[in-house]
């Protein structure tokens, strides 16, 4: 690109020009201000020569014509130094000038990415900057250490009305009137002087004027000279004078008072005038100046013995001077050279001036004047930019110079400044853009805000510009100078700044920066009054959950704030607060399934379909029924709608979450809905709606009242909540539709904080995703529902069930069904999940007093528990008796057994079922119930049973409890064996001993019983009654026996049974027990609580098909000194298998060693009441009397007695039955004996083949203890 | 002193920011960040001498500031990690270093099978691990 063509290029063709200094008489100036104009005001339009084709010749001898030439005209009284305020003022003018015409744009949306990158440079880049720029240079005008803006010319004016006008000349030029510059000694004050009479011709002919003009030329030089014609125009207004200014209006002329007495002439008089001046006398005295100035410079500088000289002169010179180098006036050689250059420059011998301004350059260098230095640095930058030659010295050098400036301190900031400009510029017009908005900022940095703003914009724009373009340093900037621009009062221009850099932030996750960008504008918006604007703005914000709580708080004040402003409600689609988890939303309609309470709703859909497997019809046949009945059956199938029941209340789970740390107000949660009352598909669409009206917001009552009187179809809930800090909660909002039709949900709506409504649609593309995970209708967010015909439907509890339970707690309880409707329903059923831990009870339990009801009464009828109700525990399927109908309006209970089974926690499913007494569109429903339960585990109870060695078919029982609740006692009741086989009892004359009553917490107790077969044994304690099933625990006595044979007891036996046999890996269980103790209240006002333990499968520890006994006399009186004594005893031996048996009996004389082997540490642990409470000892435990007792006999290696029948003996046995086999035992010497050393090996025979357990095919024992004292005889 | 380090996805956007400093100046930290992916984007697209640096990951002085000085690092994934000094002359080793241990801790906070890519990393581990190389890297410079 030309450079001179170049906006740099075009910037120093017109301010860096010759100056033409201008002194007036105050009458010449009253002239012009006729026309509403200043003298310089009035020539300065035509100070600018497009064509001006003048033939120019400097130091070369070549001459090169200039085409295009200005000259500044500028008052004496403003050839000063501008003061710093001033030059500020008008600054700011400018960039407020601007403001204005930047608001219509702010009204409009912010620009997007796209919008920025269309836009022409020139438009990013407005021309107010551009303004502002010349204008910050200009504030540097009339600077000591340049000299191109020292005056060239002085044009002095006379009016033709002034009296003596020549002596008017010498005062004009008076020493004490002219600018400091000409009389510090700076610039030279002999300069080219230009004498001008101004005529105005209203005041008469021109002969005074032209008198005059000829004095003038006699005295003060004949070129020198001019006469000037102005305000020819008679006619004040001068509407064709208007007319010939608007070529001119352009340069910036403004006719403030539209009369202008210049007509046409008087313009081409001063259009030729200032050509004139221009060409005649301008140029060739410049011309002649550089020649002038090139020969002394020449004969002083150049040539290497003035460079010699020159130096050493400067050397013996160099003493420390003032701080900004040396004075130097207007005769010294330096300010002659730069004279030279800037002349040069200014007439575009670009050659000459850089040679010149080099030369200078050192000699300010070794001066140390380091201001001038700069100076001369910048001048040869912009010449070899100008030159469009190296580039990079061009860039070293206005480096140089901007760096030299800041490093000067203070006086050469704003000089810096505008180094940087032409820099900046210099490198924008080489495309070095980011070179460029460098530059721009490193100057802002020097400059007050208001000025680095504009600067810092800049930047920007560079940033956009340069390629690649970096889009997030825009945006870095704008909001630099954004925050400067509001710092220095510009809110408009602030807004604008902001406003541009959103789009940067705007897709990026950047929401630290985004929040920043969004409440500003958001803020400033609102300080500027446009409060719509604003408040978009902060929406955007408002919801930002990582921020602070104290930005969270200035957020959301300012936000009420400007919404308050405004006084209006405002309506806000997607409000971001609360969040409304739409993810969470769930729609519960109740078609022909119905809930009990809300929370049974999130129960999976499977798990009620699991259980209402048996109960209803299954549904594929029931679908096709109702719909088939239907009629209009098409747009059930068309829409795949859900379906609701007109007067029952669909309800909408959704999540609302508060992203903020401070509480907020959410008042007025309403569903929006449409309901259709055509049921044609198409007509849901456009058929007639009704919306939720918009007289919901003024009404602030939740009444629903209102909109039945409104005839309304349907009723919406309405809520308000106040949602603490990040407070996540779950509402269900509801909408009772009334008539039959297509009811849509359309959306939400709330009001935050009483200002702000919110509202929030469905979206429609949820029913696809649905479809895709296959879920079921209920599930998924279908927003259209069918409302079909009012039904009846059944509501219903389980009263006071807990939802903490002790294990085995017993209760009876009352589950309550209400039809609410006034249609009977009929044909109940009902399944419950844990049959083992609820058990539906008979019409007759619900009078029933609790717990006395269970006890055994004295003509118990043992035969209630019919086979019936097994079987329908089994199922677990509970149908109620036929007649029961509830009838609308009416309750209806029926009583329930809790039993608490085992600890842990528990989910009650129950489903009732029910059929509409009359025909309906659906002709039954279930009401789903579901309730956790906690169960807490209480005692512990555990049974160890080991066959009595000395009684046949007898067992000892050991049953260890422990408490193992943490604060509860509990006393034991009674423990009973279920069924009529067994006999429990006492130990044998144990009976006086009282038992342990109650257990307190953490405690454990052993007691010790013994059980007896009663269906084998037919013996005599059958009859004896002392000898039942229960044994009586507490002190209370046979009065407080339950009957563990009745109902809900003996059901929950069945079922723990059941669900026992499942988990035990015993294959045969022998009996089974059930401990019922009670709790013991603290305070008696509690009811009676019944605990029953169930503990089945119980079997003995080893269990052998073979009993034996050794029966004879205890005591035997024998006379050893006639002959040794014969024992006759004999070993009973029984066969309890179901299959023959054959038994060997081997006595042997010495089998000591072998006992000595029997396991010591089972008997240490079944001594005591109290041991070591833990779980495997539980079950290791054993009550093994025989190990402890057959240890004695050890110490004698030799028996006192022999075996004297036979050694072996072996005898078959049938199932169940007894044989004897005869023993006699030799006996030497008196004495106590154990006749223990025999052993018995049985071998079954199992009839079919295998089925036996191998374990007990075959196998041996040892003899039992068997003493016998045997006494020497008299 | 190091005053802040970030971590930046591969589409820009930030997965860690922790400033350092007592100063409440975590916004004007936010934008140096941003404006440094800037350059990232620039050296990343317009390689000056692609085959030493092919293999580079370390970045080096992204973004000279008045107050801070910027250094970067890309790994294979484009995943940048930045660096704000205020230290003046940094020596490009220990930089380097710096990054070697600061990556170590991103791939084993991201490793985690918890963390899903592309979010933020919250994971507490990582922040105080950071934290540690950070305050080794001031001591470093130091001694």
């Amino acid at each position: 690109m030309d450079p001179l063509r170049s906006y740099l290029g075009r910037l120093l063709l017109e301010d860096v020009t010759p100056v033409v200094m201008v002194l007036t008489t105050p009458l010449a100036e009253a002239a012009c201000r006729k026309s509403g104009l200043s003298f310089v005001d009035m020539l300065s339009p035509f100070s600018l020569f497009k064509k001006i084709d003048v033939p120019v010749r400097t130091a070369s001898d070549q001459p090169y014509r200039l085409q295009q030439f200005k000259i500044r005209m500028v008052y004496a009284s403003d050839v000063r130094k501008q003061d710093r305020e001033v030059a500020d003022a008008r600054i700011k003018l400018v960039v407020s000038e601007a403001n204005e015409k930047a608001l219509p744009d702010l009204l409009s949306d912010p620009p997007q990415l796209k919008d920025v990158l269309n836009k022409p440079e020139a438009e990013l880049c407005p021309l107010w900057i551009k303004k502002f720029n010349r204008e910050l240079i200009r504030t540097l005008s009339f600077s000591d250490h340049e000299t191109f803006d020292h005056p060239v010319a002085c044009l002095l004016v006379v009016s033709s009305k002034d009296k003596e006008p020549i002596s008017k000349f010498a005062d004009l030029f008076n020493a004490n009137q002219l600018p400091p510059l000409l009389n510090e000694g700076i610039m030279d004050p002999q300069i080219l002087k230009h004498y001008l009479v101004l005529h105005e011709q209203q005041d008469g002919p021109q002969e005074i004027a032209v008198n005059i003009l000829a004095e003038m030329r006699t005295t003060l030089g004949l070129n020198d000279c001019k006469l000037l014609s102005i305000n020819s125009s008679t006619q004040a207004d001068g509407s064709d004078a208007d007319n010939s200014w608007s070529t001119y209006k352009a340069h910036g002329l403004h006719n403030h008072e539209g009369t202008c007495f210049l007509n046409m002439d008087d313009l081409n008089e001063i259009k030729d005038f200032m050509q004139d001046f221009a060409s005649n006398h301008i140029i060739p005295y410049m011309e002649q100046k550089i020649r002038v100035l090139n020969q002394q410079v020449a004969t002083t500088r150049k040539g290497f013995r003035n460079q010699i000289k020159n130096l050493w002169w400067r050397k013996r010179d160099d003493v420390p001077e003032a701080a900004n180098g040396p004075m130097y006036t207007f005769t010294s050689i330096e300010s002659q050279i730069r004279v030279l250059s800037d002349y040069a420059f200014m007439l575009r011998d670009y050659e000459l001036a850089l040679s010149n301004y080099r030369l200078l350059s050192t000699d300010y260098k070794l001066d140390k004047a380091w201001k001038r230095f700069a100076g001369v640095q910048e001048m040869s930058g912009l010449c070899y930019f100008m030159l469009d030659q190296s580039r990079k010295d061009a860039e070293y050098c206005m480096e140089n110079a901007f760096t030299t400036y800041l490093r000067i301190g203070s006086s050469g900031q704003r000089n810096a400044t505008r180094c940087g400009l032409w820099w900046a510029e210099m490198l924008k017009t080489r495309g070095q853009h980011r070179e460029a908005s460098t530059v721009y900022f490193r100057i802002s940095n020097e400059e007050p805000s208001l000025h680095s703003a504009v600067l810092l914009e800049q930047a920007a724009c560079c940033y956009l510009l340069s390629s690649p373009r970096m889009l997030r340093k825009y945006g870095f900037h704008l909001i630099l100078a954004g925050n400067s621009y509001y710092l220095s009062d510009q809110k408009q221009h602030a807004v604008r700044a902001y406003r541009n850099a959103l789009f940067v932030y705007k897709q990026n996750p950047w929401s630290y920066i985004n929040n920043h960008v969004h409440f500003n504008v958001g803020r400033w918006y609102g300080v500027l009054g446009i409060f719509d604007v604003a408040i978009k703005h902060l929406l955007e914000v408002i919801a930002c959950s990582h921020q602070s709580l104290t930005t969270q708080s200035m957020f959301l004040n300012d936000f009420f704030h400007f919404v308050q402003s405004t006084g209006e409600k405002f309506d806000v689609y997607k409000l971001q607060l609360p969040v409304f988890n739409m993810s969470s939303l769930r729609v519960v309609n109740e078609d022909h399934r119905t809930y009990a309470s809300n929370t049974d709703v999130d129960v999976n859909e499977s798990i009620w379909q699991e259980l209402e497997e048996e109960l209803i019809p299954s549904s594929s046949v029931v679908r096709t029924n109702w719909l088939d009945t239907q009629p209009k059956s098409s747009p059930f199938r068309n829409n795949k709608a859900c379906v609701c029941v007109a007067g029952e209340a669909v309800k909408l789970n959704v999540e609302l979450k508060n992203p903020l740390q401070i509480s907020v107000n959410v008042s007025g949660i309403s569903l929006i809905c449409q309901l259709s009352t055509n049921l044609n598909a198409s007509g849901a669409e456009t058929g007639a709606l009704t919306t939720a009206p918009e007289e919901d917001i003024a009404n602030t009552k939740p009444s629903i009242s209102t909109f039945e009187s409104d005839g309304n179809n349907f009723t919406v809930s309405k809520l308000d909540i106040v949602l603490g800090g990040g407070e996540t909660k779950r509402i269900q909002l509801e909408v009772t539709p009334k008539v039959i039709g297509i009811l849509k949900l359309v959306g939400i709506r709330w009001t935050l904080s009483d200002s702000v409504v919110g509202y929030q649609y469905f979206e429609v593309a949820t029913q696809k995703k649905n479809k895709k995970g296959k879920r079921g209708a209920r599930r998924s967010l279908n927003t259209n529902l069918i409302v079909i015909k009012g039904l009846p439907k059944l509501t219903g509890y389980i009263e006071c069930l807990p939802t903490k339970a002790f294990t085995g707690d017993l209760q009876l309880l009352t589950l309550n069904l209400r039809n609410q409707s006034e249609h009977a329903v009929k044909n109940i059923k009902m399944k419950i999940s844990h049959p083992r831990f609820v058990i539906p009870g008979d019409s007759s339990d619900l009078d029933l007093e609790f717990p006395q009801c269970l006890r055994k009464h004295v003509q118990s009828d043992s035969n209630t528990v019919s086979e019936g109700t097994k079987e329908n525990v089994k199922g677990s399927l509970f149908a109620f008796p036929q007649g029961i109908k509830i009838q609308g309006g009416a309750t209806f209970s029926w009583p329930i057994w809790f039993h608490a089974a085992t600890p842990g926690n528990f989910s009650l499913y129950l489903s009732l079922y029910y059929e509409m007494e009359s025909t309906t569109d659906i002709p039954y429903r279930t009401l789903r119930m579901h309730y956790n339960v906690e169960v807490l585990p209480s005692l512990d109870v555990s049974f160890a049973i080991s066959m009595c060695s000395s009684r046949l078919q007898e067992y000892i029982v050991r049953m260890d409890v422990i408490n193992k609740t943490p604060s509860d006692s509990f006393a034991l009741n009674q423990l009973s064996c279920v069924g009529t086989k067994w006999a429990v009892s006492t130990l044998p004359s144990r009976d006086s001993i009282s038992f342990v009553e109650t257990i307190p917490a953490n405690q454990a107790v052993s007691c010790f019983f013994k059980i007896k077969d009663l269906s084998t044994s037919s013996c005599i304690e059958a009859a004896d009654g002392s000898c039942g099933s229960d044994i009586v625990l507490s002190a209370g006595g046979s009065t407080d026996v339950f009957d563990v044979s009745r109902t809900p007891i003996t059901d929950f036996h069945y079922q723990e049974r059941y669900q026992q046999g499942k988990l035990a890996k015993v294959p045969r269980g022998l009996l089974d027990f059930i401990l019922i103790s009670k709790a013991v209240a603290v305070n008696s006002s509690k009811p009676e609580q019944l605990l029953s333990h169930h503990t089945c499968h119980c079997s003995a520890l080893s269990q052998n098909p073979v009993w034996w006994l050794m029966e004879g006399p205890r005591t035997i009186t024998h006379d050893f000194s006639k002959s040794c004594c014969e024992a006759n005893i004999q070993l009973v031996i029984h066969n309890s298998s179901e299959h023959n048996t054959t038994v060997r009996v081997v006595t042997s004389d010495c089998m000591a060693e072998k006992t000595k082997t029997a396991p010591s540490h089972e008997s240490a642990t079944g001594q005591g009441g109290w041991y070591d409470v833990s779980l495997e000892n539980d079950i290791k435990a054993i009550a093994s009397t025989k190990g402890a007792h057959s240890q004695k006999q050890s110490s004698e290696s030799i028996s006192p007695f022999v075996w004297c029948s036979l050694s072996s003996a072996q005898v078959d046995l049938k199932p169940d039955s007894s044989a004897k086999i005869p023993l006699k035992v030799c006996i030497f010497a008196p004495g106590t004996y154990d006749f223990s050393t025999y052993e018995l090996h049985w071998k079954v025979h199992s009839s079919e083949s295998g089925h036996v357990d191998e374990n007990v095919t075959s196998g041996g024992g040892q003899g039992y203890p068997f003493y016998v004292n045997v006494l020497q005889g008299a | 002193m190091i005053v802040c380090v970030a971590v930046v996805g591969h589409q820009n956007n930030p997965l860690y920011l922790q400033s350092f400093t007592e100063a409440d100046d975590a916004l004007k930290l936010h934008h140096v960040v941003h404006c440094s992916l800037d350059v990232i984007d620039e050296r990343v697209n317009n390689p000056k001498k692609s085959a030493p640096t092919l293999n580079e990951t370390f970045l080096g002085l992204l973004y000279p500031t008045e107050n801070y000085k910027v250094y970067g690092y890309l790994t294979n994934t484009k995943v940048k990690f930045l660096m704000v000094t205020t230290d003046l002359d940094v020596k490009d080793a220990d930089a380097r270093n710096f990054f070697r241990k600061f990556h170590a801790a991103y791939v084993d906070a991201v490793s985690n099978p918890f963390h899903v890519p592309g979010k933020k990393i919250a994971s507490r581990s990582f922040g105080a691990r950071v934290s540690t190389i950070v305050k080794s890297f001031g001591s470093g410079t130091v001694g």
